[in-house]
């Protein structure tokens, strides 16, 4: 199961993710509108995972813990308190980049 | 590789034609982008027959945790495979996204247009994890690239020459 391609067929089937804090697996997983934990990996070294699952928390839009706290995390949750998280604009960035070289 | 990889593919995902031929260039140690890559493109070519894109590989600049002293040392091993990529390519433009790989590139291109060689436009997007410091890579290429997106605001306002367009991945 390691390295599958695509999560895409057991996201669409799952009633609650419990992820790392990568941008593919949150992105994806908000995306599909399921409920996410993320759970922080303390052992990298600056950490930075955490500045995306704080704000996603802030955003109201995940819940946030580290390992000891799963537990804890997973019997104190309210999943539908959570809302939803409106997707990211590509189309702003192409516009910008079609400035950039007068392509408007 | 990993993120770095699907988010660079939903930035490109708008683009017109105009941006073709694509060249991509992933780190030797990387197994997992090529497949989504090749899949986004082969989406692509459904839509726009004449696309083009082509894969080099790169030695990996840094490892995770890896010191700043062998960082330094990897990154210039890096460049020496960079440089005639880049000087082969001549590309108009770069776009990266903060991976260790992209630095080498970046500094490559940056270097042939000191020389006059050819003029790339560098533009690095970091990626949308980084909502109030910037990656090793962003924090680097600040100062070579033309064009710094960030993606959350509390960056722009610490790095007020960046440009902020809101989430775009």
């Amino acid at each position: 199961f390691r390295f599958k391609e695509s999560l895409a067929e057991e996201l669409q089937s799952a009633e609650l993710v419990i992820s790392h804090a990568g941008a593919g697996s949150c992105l994806e997983t908000l995306e599909k509108g399921k409920p996410l934990i993320v759970v922080i990996n303390d052992k990298l070294m600056d950490n930075h995972q955490l500045e995306l699952a704080k704000q996603l928390h802030r955003d109201g839009c995940v819940l946030y813990c580290n390992c000891s706290t799963l537990v804890e995390t997973l019997q104190s949750m309210n999943l539908s308190a959570l809302k939803p998280f409106p997707p990211g604009q590509p189309e702003k960035f192409a516009s910008f980049l079609d400035k950039v070289f007068g392509l408007q | 590789t990993g993120g770095h990889t699907t988010e660079i593919l939903r930035l490109l995902s708008c683009l017109s034609e105009s941006y073709s031929p694509r060249h991509y260039v992933l780190a030797d140690s990387d197994k997992m982008s090529e497949a989504k890559i090749r899949s986004f493109e082969q989406k692509r070519a459904e839509t726009f027959s004449k696309s083009q894109f082509s894969l080099d590989r790169i030695p990996r600049s840094r490892e995770v945790r890896q010191s700043w002293i062998s960082s330094v040392v990897t990154t210039l091993y890096s460049i020496l495979y960079s440089l005639p990529l880049t000087y082969k390519r001549k590309p108009d433009l770069i776009l990266c996204n903060g991976p260790g790989t992209c630095v080498p590139v970046c500094l490559s291109a940056f270097l042939l247009g000191l020389l006059r060689i050819k003029r790339t436009v560098i533009v690095y997007v970091e990626s949308i994890c980084r909502v109030e410091t910037l990656s090793l890579s962003g924090k680097i290429l600040y100062y070579f690239s033309d064009y710094f997106i960030v993606q959350w605001p509390d960056l722009k306002k610490k790095y007020p020459k960046s440009v902020y367009l809101g989430r775009i991945v």
